[in-house]
Formats: structure tokens, C-alpha cells, sequence
């Protein structure tokens, strides 16, 4: 990423090869409609090119992340003033679950992530679905390390509950 | 380690994120501990139904979007990148020429403006004191005929910013010293004309002021002036003051230390 912060653009293809199919799975693992996720995909890329300049160094996958996150924020305000786009969602939402259908605790799994609020489910998605070690995770959101392993786990037990209860 | 702090270990345990002492611990205790043993099970079904899920793979709009942004970006840099060296490579003679004439041009109409008006201005000042002088000098004629004393005092007074009157003036000032009916008048003329001892005809007039002037003080400012210019014709007319008996005593002395200086 260095390379491209200092001009070489053709870095940039190994950046979106190698980070595109991740952020795309972040995104469907939050939403679950592939239209938008590949519009917010697509955003970050935009924006890693646009603001490579303002790459210092240090842990990309933090960095790519953090911009992942404020995409998903961007397009979460705007979701949310039109209801129109959250019923959109929805309807999307029970599309793909009805396909999911054949692995069954994959289905339940989503369904129960559903109690999680937005920030506990982007938390539980970077730790376990793209494992994201608790440092990387704490740069991502701005916390400390301890604070968001307490948190992943407080989410984990959470989530047990949940899953076990309604299996 | 209880029960509790298994329970927070668990995590970190199916992770392999725990020292190894601390695993050993964990895998002891689950293995004697039912309650925890059931816990471990299910923090670990939770977590492979996370691995299940399936990776989804996006569209090849995606990459192709990418990949269409990524040309237009690399444009914009090109266009940058080439354009940006060219200028700073080659020294701008152009603009350097441009800024050396304009300062020359600058320089050479200050120096061009300034020589000419000073052309200008010397002559047109030197006009104007000439023309000052002129008027001054008509002034002073015109005023020293006046009635009152006091203007004919002032018009006297004019004469000191003269440096080399005109015959025309000393005339009028001698004029002045010799017959005026004011004594003030005739003093200030004096003093003035005192000022110009290098010119013949005041010294004449001195000379005969001497004779004539029965005032004291007008005399005393005769002799001082005939003194200090040294005039030794004015010893005659200074004997005769000694022996006239109307010369009041302190002029007779006043002659005598004159006379003494003179010669």
C-alpha cells in the first residue's frame, strides 16, 4: 500500500485482489442484499485510491477497515432516512434466507445475530468471520484491545444463549 | 481455576490464543467439569457455524467497476505526472526575460523622469526666486516712501534677504539714513545698509553721514561701521567731530578709540 500512497496505482489491483471478496463478505454478513454490498465494496476501493496519500504506514488491514466502516455508517444513515430502502432490505433479506436454507445452523446462525445491534454484530463479524485478532479490531474501531476482547466475548455468550435456546 | 474463570478462558482457548500452561488448565478442568464441559461444546457448534458460512463471492461488476475507476485514476495521475517535471525541468527563460525587462524599464523611467524634472524644476525654481526678489525689491521701494515709520521700518528690514541689491535700492536706503524724519527709520537703514560694506557708494554715504548725522546713536553706528571696514577716509571727518564743541563727550571717546583702530 506504501507503493501506492507514493503513486504506483498498478499496487492497486494486488490491494482489490486480495481485499475485495473480504470486504464484500463484511458487508453481506451485516446486509444481506449483494446490490448494495458490492456498492459499498466498490466505495471503499474509490476511497483507498482517492486518500492513499493519507497512508502512513502501519497495519493496512486496520486501515482498509476503518474506511469499510465509515462506508457501512455512510450508508446506514441514509437506509435508515428512507424506509422505503429498509423495507427493500428486508424483502431482500428473506430472499437469501430461503436459499440458505439447506445448511440449517448457518440460517440459524444468521438469524440469531440479529438480536446483536449494529455495533455488536460488526464487532462479532470482523473477529470471527474475518478474523480480525482483538488488536487489529481495537485500531479498526478506536478502542483499546482489552475493552473490545471483553466486549467479543460478552457478544459470544450473547450470541450462545440465543442460539442455544432457539435451536 | 473455578468455574468462572474458565468460562472467560474458553474463548481464548478454542482460539489457541492461551499459554500453554493456561490451555493445559482449561483442558483439565473441562474434562472433570460437566458444567463447563457443555459450555466448551457449544461455544465451539456456535463457532464452526460460523466457519460453515459459506464465503459469497461478488459479481464481476464488481472488478469490473474497480478496474474502470482504476484507469480514469491512473489518467488523472498521468496527466499530473507528465505535465508537473516538463515545468520544473527547463529554467523559464521566458518568464525570467520578462521580469529582467520589466524591471530595466522600471529603472530606466525613474532614472529618464527624475533627470528631466529636475531640468524642469531647477529652472522653474530659480525663475520663481528671481521673480520673489523682484517683487521684494518693488515692495521695499514702494513701502519706504509710505507715511507711517513703522512700514518704512519694515520695508528697510526687507533688504536683508537681499545678497547684492540693486543700485536702485541702496540709494532708496541711503536716502533713507541721511533724511528721514524718523529717527528709528534712519537707524534701521544704517544697520542695513551696514550690511553691505563692499559696495562704494554706501561707504561714500557713511562717509558723509558722519558730517551730517548730529544724532549720538546714528553716530555711533557710523563709526562702528566705518571702524570695522577699516575706511581711512573717514579720519578727517572724525577730527572735525573732536573739535566741533556740540559732540557730546562719549561720541568724542567712542571717535578717539575709532581713530586708534583705524590706524
Amino acid at each position: 500500500m506504501l507503493d501506492v500512497s507514493r503513486g504506483n496505482l498498478d499496487a492497486m489491483a494486488h490491494i482489490f485482489e486480495r481485499y475485495n471478496k473480504r470486504l464484500f463478505n463484511f458487508y453481506f454478513q451485516m446486509i444481506r442484499d449483494k446490490d448494495v454490498c458490492e456498492d459499498m465494496t466498490q466505495t471503499v476501493f474509490y476511497k483507498v485510491m482517492r486518500y492513499r496519500t493519507s497512508y502512513k504506514g502501519g497495519q493496512f488491514v486496520s486501515w482498509i477497515f476503518k474506511i469499510a466502516r465509515n462506508v457501512f455508517s455512510d450508508h446506514y444513515q441514509k437506509s435508515k432516512k428512507t424506509i422505503n430502502n429498509a423495507d427493500l432490505e428486508l424483502v431482500a433479506q428473506k430472499n437469501e434466507e430461503s436459499k440458505i436454507e439447506k445448511n440449517d445452523n448457518v440460517a440459524h446462525l444468521h438469524q440469531v445475530l440479529k438480536i446483536l445491534n449494529k455495533e455488536e454484530k460488526e464487532l462479532i463479524i470482523l473477529n470471527r468471520f474475518q478474523g480480525i485478532k482483538y488488536d487489529k479490531l481495537a485500531e479498526i474501531v478506536g478502542s483499546s484491545e482489552g475493552a473490545v476482547k471483553v466486549k467479543v466475548h460478552r457478544i459470544i455468550k450473547k450470541l450462545k444463549t440465543v442460539y442455544f435456546e432457539t435451536i | 481455576m473455578d468455574c468462572k474463570n474458565i468460562e472467560q478462558h474458553i474463548v481464548d482457548y478454542i482460539d489457541r490464543q492461551l499459554a500453554s500452561e493456561e490451555a493445559k488448565q482449561v483442558e483439565q478442568h473441562i474434562e472433570t467439569c460437566d458444567d463447563c464441559k457443555v459450555l466448551y461444546d457449544e461455544t465451539n457448534l456456535l463457532f464452526s457455524a460460523f466457519k460453515n458460512v459459506e464465503e459469497v463471492t461478488p459479481s464481476d461488476k464488481l472488478r469490473e467497476g474497480f478496474y474502470k475507476l482504476l484507469e480514469e485514476e491512473k489518467q488523472l495521475l498521468d496527466t499530473k505526472v507528465v505535465q508537473l517535471p516538463k515545468e520544473s525541468k527547463e529554467f523559464p527563460w521566458k518568464y525570467a526575460f520578462q521580469v529582467a525587462a520589466s524591471i530595466v524599464f522600471v529603472f530606466a523611467g525613474y532614472f529618464f523622469g527624475s533627470h528631466t524634472t529636475r531640468q524642469d524644476t531647477n529652472q522653474e525654481i530659480s525663475a520663481l526666486q528671481k521673480e520673489t526678489i523682484e517683487l521684494r525689491e518693488g515692495m521695499m521701494l514702494a513701502m519706504i516712501e509710505n507715511q507711517s515709520p513703522s512700514k518704512r521700518i519694515q520695508a528697510v528690514s526687507f533688504t536683508e534677504s537681499f545678497v547684492k541689491p540693486d543700485v536702485k535700492i541702496l540709494e532708496a536706503l541711503i536716502e533713507r539714513m541721511q533724511y528721514d524724519g524718523n529717527i528709528n527709520v534712519r537707524l534701521a537703514a544704517a544697520e542695513a545698509l551696514s550690511e553691505f560694506p563692499e559696495s562704494a557708494i554706501v561707504k561714500e554715504a557713511f562717509i558723509e553721514a558722519l558730517t551730517t548725522q548730529k544724532d549720538p546713536s546714528l553716530q555711533i553706528a557710523i563709526i562702528q561701521f566705518l571702524v570695522n571696514i577699516q575706511e581711512k577716509r573717514a579720519i578727517a571727518p572724525m577730527q572735525q567731530l573732536l573739535e566741533h564743541s556740540d559732540t557730546p563727550d562719549f561720541i568724542k571717546e567712542q571717535v578717539n578709540s575709532g581713530i586708534s583702530q583705524i590706524i
